[in-house]
């Protein structure tokens, strides 16, 4: 066995796994760590199912080896929400009917979430790019579109009105 | 994929030295967008993985007469960069249509020429501005131009104890300007039926003093057209001579047909799109001409 | 009746916190102590005789709990969507590349695979057969020994199609080809399966029918469907690729015979490989017409590749023909209808269910007709529409027809219709600009001689909280939501007092599957008969108390409502009421539609009776020297009957457009002889957030006569319909050119 020791930081608490290197990142998140709100859709980065924040930027799990997240911080699904409060994102979603079956939204919320926090006046363009890694078979885009214009107005007033955009 | 090992040397020096030992059963990790999921296939297991993750190979450096991009730089890194939306635009480009942002987040530009797919989406531009890379080993470092590297699909040139550790850009000339066109089945997650970049350098009378036409996806590896490429040369543009380039370069290719596109197709398309990416190109000399 | 206030409101569905925070579990998310990882060994050719198969050191694995081939069924050995034609597990042939010969449980994924390794099977194989027009030949070598290769052959007449072709002033003869599709759901199959306390096979199964699974699963094992409990959890999407079992039935074979929990999820590549698709179908089409665009006949002979084995052909090629003729009025039809064997990959049930397949074929006759005659496609459409009181070619009689005029004309106002030439039709030298329509119709429910029906069972508490419990399948079309809406607006309390119980069988009536845009008329119904059992209790209470007559009265907003007006007395106070005096405020129903009997003679086997319409306008620009089509607007009318969740709607008219588009340009399955070359979601195109327009979408409200609960009345599978023909002819006004095959690729457009 070539089992290592991983320590990284997953939603804001310390975390250490015992794992292969060639386990990925997902497979630590949910078979580990029990975090199983992020997905599996394909195993091969082709559909965003699996997107997570690794160290601030949206990732596909499935294609990080769990060595290679070592020291670094993960954000999932379930680190949106904070003490319970959800996140306006997660508000609009529902509001806006952003999904159906709901098996995309994990990895389409942090792909959102990330460019929410790095810039929070996309326009429709800059919203579709951010999600063009993020595969939806029930619902389409246009809802999700709204639900982040949604959620940005609202993270904005929130913010005294002013912008951000950095990269 | 279960025995393989895992290591992340401190410096470029002690990587270099394992690659040494360990030759190509050793292979140096770097997104693993590729990497990864050639080993999920069973087309490659590596017994050793070596992550260059804690060397800091991910600089972009510009200087004088060239810029030099750590093997590491990451496509988000490279659509992030005010110096290369300026000075390499078509190396923008190819980074903006590529695959979606959890995947650019990830790949690196040395992954994706170590990788060597004859698709690969960096490659054309970078070779249309004639980058070089350096292979270093224990050796020390050898520098080789890019357009020489790649052998045959998902071959290259590179041996089995040295790490693709830079790619280097010459500064281009007053006078240039470069297009990169993508043709894929959607706009996002797509690998290219043919992609490619047109580069075109003008002397003082607005003659063509440097040509490249690089194609991709069309043949075992990214190739030059340089039939189509000399032939330009020393001419003024005009929408003849970009039909004529567009016809030559079409019969350097030998593409195959897959299932994502039939030979045929890719032969037509190669003609229409150089012919339009050589438009393009003159367009952007025309507004950098009138800009100035 | 007041106003409603649940039904209709753009409301949140009760599952979302649970969704957006990634709570919801799915198959892949259950664990179970002791649980161990199930894998299946498939077949590597496409056509082979198993001359030998041991699996004697797979089983001696440590690690292994289990290895299964046929001889360890003690039950029937084969799946039962109709016909019991294909095995569970391969007794001497493989027929397809996705015909399993073994199943394993061991302790984790690499024990498992490591025991699908040593299973040692020999192969001989065999020369495949995968062209249906040559499997359908007499003589031709039989993909199932001792069954012809032609599943089905049934023809449907009415009036007589050969008198009107000879006095027909146009004819347009058209040949058709669409493709195999890929549901592509997010959640690939799989199961999670257990032997409970009582010696009782629970199965958690991603599916559309959990009681018809609990029988084919009690079925396998030869035990009773008593001992056998299959729940939902949560459903990442079926799209009808999980009608008939998939996994499900091996979980629990699996299960039993380890004696411990297992848990089964294909991979991507293991399930474009192995589940069904959207049959191919090869049409022959004549249309004939008079001068002035009066349909006079259809005549249409469709070939289906039905892989190997039946599962739904008949149905789907029965669905096919009942559509064939369009929603217009046509009085001489002809339409055969064949399915055949071959070695190709299973084909089933997807979304339409033949009348994708349909519409893409009579939709482009209908724009080559007006082509010909130089009349305006809208204006060819309106002039053959049914309306309210048609009898249609199947004998149907259309009891509420509005909608087909009304979505086409909706539809032409919001793409600019009569302005269209005033747009920029090329835009470029090598662009060309175009428009075009299609306009359809599809039933809701299983069909005129079948039972369809739905139960569920209601509860109020004493606090005024409600329990529903059903059986119908929830995979994101939004059942649940509309279920409890229904509940909550007939007993007067909000969204948040209903809980669902998603289906379980132990727990829940058998609603049927989710399936033919059926569960909204069934199950709504059944929610509504319960509902007003329990309310009836609450209002005769009220009259009771308040000493006035129940018909002023009402329960809203959580309270009493006397002449419109709230009351103090809360429905609260009334369910605790009913709790003191010991009247029970539970209700079991059961809903069966009913069939109109008034109609003189529906000859056509299995018709619907409510009818989806709806209209779809593309706006497209083609790129004449790449082939390429970008649809820049698509525009769609639907008909809902009456939309109980707007929301709901909305997001199935999307997503089923998107599916659309991807069917008319980039999806197909591409085989050879018998090999899926593009098993992966990077190779089998889909459209994603970058290729597709901005929908327009209206809903018309056009209230449902017969049985629609409140008027409403499915709209699951209608989106995907029309889209596909829209896009070939707003392809053909662009480019002057016809296209006859699907997908419309870059290629196709070009060639």
């Amino acid at each position: 066995m070539t089992e290592m020791d991983i320590q990284l930081t997953v939603n804001g608490k310390p975390a250490q796994v015992r794992a292969e290197p060639t386990q990925t990142l997902l497979s630590v998140l949910r078979d580990k760590l029990g975090l199983t709100g992020t997905k599996d859709g394909c195993s091969s980065g082709d559909c965003g199912a699996c997107v997570v924040l690794l160290d601030e930027r949206p990732v596909n799990a499935c294609m990080v080896l769990a060595p290679q997240a070592e020291g670094a911080e993960v954000v999932t699904i379930e680190g949106l929400a904070k003490e319970g409060e959800l996140h306006p994102l997660q508000r609009a979603f529902g509001e806006t009917w952003a999904f159906q079956c709901g098996f995309c939204t994990p990895g389409m919320l942090v792909s959102c979430y990330a460019l929410l926090r790095s810039n929070n006046n996309p326009s429709r363009e800059e919203i579709l790019i951010a999600i063009a890694g993020n595969f939806c078979r029930c619902t389409g885009y246009q809802a999700v579109v709204k639900a982040v214009e949604q959620a940005a107005a609202e993270l904005r007033t929130a913010n005294g009105g002013s912008e951000i955009r950095h990269d | 994929m279960n025995r393989t090992e895992y290591t992340a040397p401190a410096t470029l020096e002690d990587a270099s030295h394992i690659k040494k030992q360990r030759g190509a059963e050793a292979r140096v990790i770097a997104g693993g967008t590729d990497l990864i999921l050639r080993m999920r296939e069973n087309v490659l297991s590596p017994a050793l993985l070596i992550d260059l993750r804690r060397i800091a190979m991910d600089s972009i450096t510009l200087t004088t007469d060239e810029m030099r991009l750590g093997a590491f730089v990451t496509q988000s890194q490279i659509l992030a960069s005010a110096d290369i939306a300026r000075l390499f635009p078509a190396l923008c480009e190819a980074c903006r249509g590529f695959a979606g942002p959890p995947i650019r987040n990830r790949g690196t530009v040395g992954g994706n020429i170590v990788n060597a797919s004859p698709a690969a989406d960096l490659a054309p531009p970078l070779m249309a501005y004639d980058a070089s890379i350096v292979l270093t080993s224990v050796a020390g470092d050898r520098v080789l131009p890019l357009v020489e590297f790649f052998t045959g699909p998902g071959q290259t040139l590179m041996e089995p104890d040295e790490i693709l550790s830079e790619i280097r850009l010459p500064l281009m000339p007053e006078g240039t300007a470069a297009t990169f066109i993508k043709l894929g089945q959607r706009r996002s997650m797509a690998i290219a039926l043919v992609n490619l970049t047109t580069r075109l350098t003008l002397d003082g009378t607005g003659a063509v003093s440097d040509a490249r036409i690089v194609l991709g996806a069309v043949a075992p590896t990214p190739i030059r057209a340089l039939a189509a490429e000399g032939m330009l040369t020393g001419k003024l543009l005009s929408d003849e001579l970009f039909e004529r380039a567009a016809s030559m370069a079409r019969k350097a290719i030998s593409p195959i047909s897959d299932v994502r596109a039939s030979m045929a197709y890719r032969e037509q398309m190669t003609e229409v799109l150089v012919r339009r990416a050589l438009l393009a190109t003159r367009d952007e000399l025309e507004r950098n001409q009138s800009g100035d | 009746m007041t106003e409603a206030m649940v039904v209709g409101q753009w409301t949140s569905m009760p599952e979302v916190h649970d969704i957006v925070t990634g709570k919801a579990r799915y198959c892949p998310d259950i664990q179970l102590p002791g649980m161990l990882t199930g894998k299946l060994l498939y077949s590597p050719h496409a056509r082979a005789r198993i001359m030998r198969l041991d699996v004697k050191k797979a089983r001696k694995l440590p690690g292994v709990f289990a290895v299964l081939t046929h001889g360890d069924i003690r039950g029937e050995n084969s799946y039962l969507y109709a016909h019991p034609d294909q095995p569970l597990l391969a007794i001497d042939e493989v027929r397809f590349q996705g015909d399993a010969v073994a199943a394993v449980a061991a302790q984790d994924e690499q024990t498992a695979d490591a025991a699908l390794q040593a299973i040692e099977v020999e192969y001989e194989l065999m020369p495949g057969i995968f062209d249906p027009l040559e499997a359908m030949q007499p003589g031709a070598d039989q993909v199932v020994q001792g069954e012809d290769n032609v599943i089905m052959a049934k023809t449907y007449r009415t009036g007589d199609v050969e008198a009107a072709l000879s006095c027909a002033d146009v004819i347009i003869e058209n040949t058709y080809r669409t493709q195999w599709a890929e549901h592509a759901f997010l959640e690939t199959e799989g199961g999670v399966g257990l032997v409970d306390d009582d010696g009782v096979i629970t199965v958690y199964s991603t599916c559309q029918a959990p009681h018809r699974d609990r029988m084919q699963i009690a079925r396998a094992l030869a035990i009773p469907e008593s001992s056998v409990r299959v729940i939902t959890p949560y459903i990442g999407g079926a799209f009808g690729g999980k009608d008939e079992a998939h996994v499900q039935i091996h979980v629990g074979l699996l299960a039993h015979a380890a004696q411990r929990p297992v848990r089964l999820i294909r991979g991507r590549k293991e399930s474009m490989l192995t589940h069904v698709k959207r049959h191919p179908i090869i049409v022959e089409c004549t249309t004939a017409a008079t001068k002035d665009g009066r349909l006079l006949a259809v005549k249409a002979r469709a070939i289906a590749d039905a892989g190997p084995y039946t599962n739904s052909t008949h149905e789907v090629l029965n669905k096919f023909g009942e559509f064939i003729g369009g929603p217009y009025k046509v009085e001489n039809l002809e339409v055969e209808k064949i399915g055949v064997r071959t070695n190709n990959p299973i084909t089933g049930a997807f979304r339409g269910f033949g009348a994708p397949q349909a519409a893409f074929v009579y939709e482009s006759q209908m724009d080559d007709l007006a082509r010909k005659l130089g009349m305006d496609p809208l204006e060819i459409r309106l002039r053959n529409g049914v309306e309210t009181g048609t009898k249609m070619y199947t004998g149907v009689v259309v009891r509420e027809g509005t909608a087909m005029k009304a979505t086409l004309r909706k539809a032409a106002e919001m793409i600019g219709w009569e302005k269209r030439d005033q747009g920029e039709r090329r835009p470029d030298r090598h662009l060309r600009r175009g428009w075009g329509m299609a306009t359809i119709l599809k039933g809701s429910g299983l069909g005129r001689g079948l039972s369809d029906h739905a139960g569920v069972v209601l509860e109020m508490h004493r606090d005024g909280s409600v329990v529903l419990q059903s059986g119908a399948a929830d995979m994101g079309q939004g059942i649940v939501t509309v279920m409890a809406q229904l509940a909550a607006e007939r007993l007067g309390v909000g969204l948040s007092s209903v809980r669902v119980i998603r289906a379980d069988t132990a727990r829940s009536p058998d609603a049927g599957a989710s399936c033919a845009s059926r569960q909204t008329i069934m199950s709504g119904n059944a929610v509504l008969k319960a509902a007003d059992s329990i309310r009836d209790t609450l209002l005769s209470l009220a009259a009771g108390k308040t000493k006035i007559s129940k018909d002023r009265l009402d329960l809203k907003g959580g309270r009493l409502h006397v002449d419109g007006e709230p009351h103090e007395i809360s429905v609260r106070d009334l369910a605790q009421g009913a709790g003191n005096r010991g009247y029970p405020l539970h209700a079991e129903s059961l809903y069966h539609f009913e069939y109109p009997t008034d109609v003189p003679e529906v000859s056509y086997r299995y018709s619907q009776e409510v009818f989806q319409f709806c209209t779809q306008v593309a706006q497209v620009l083609v790129d004449c020297e790449t082939g390429q089509v970008t649809v820049e607007r698509l525009v769609a009318v639907h008909d809902a009957g009456k939309m109980i969740n707007p929301g709901g709607v909305y997001g199935q008219i999307e997503g089923g457009c998107a599916q659309g588009i991807g069917y008319a340009l980039t999806e197909e399955l591409i085989l050879k002889e018998g090999h899926t070359q593009n098993a992966s979601l990077e190779n089998y195109v889909i459209p994603m957030a970058l290729d597709l327009p901005e929908l327009e979408i209206e809903v018309l409200e056009i209230p449902e006569p017969i049985a629609a609960p409140l008027g409403a009345k499915g709209i699951a599978e209608s989106p995907i319909i029309p889209t596909a023909p829209a896009i070939r002819n707003a392809i053909l006004d662009a480019i002057d050119k016809p296209l006859y095959e699907l997908p419309m690729t870059a290629e196709r457009v070009l060639s």
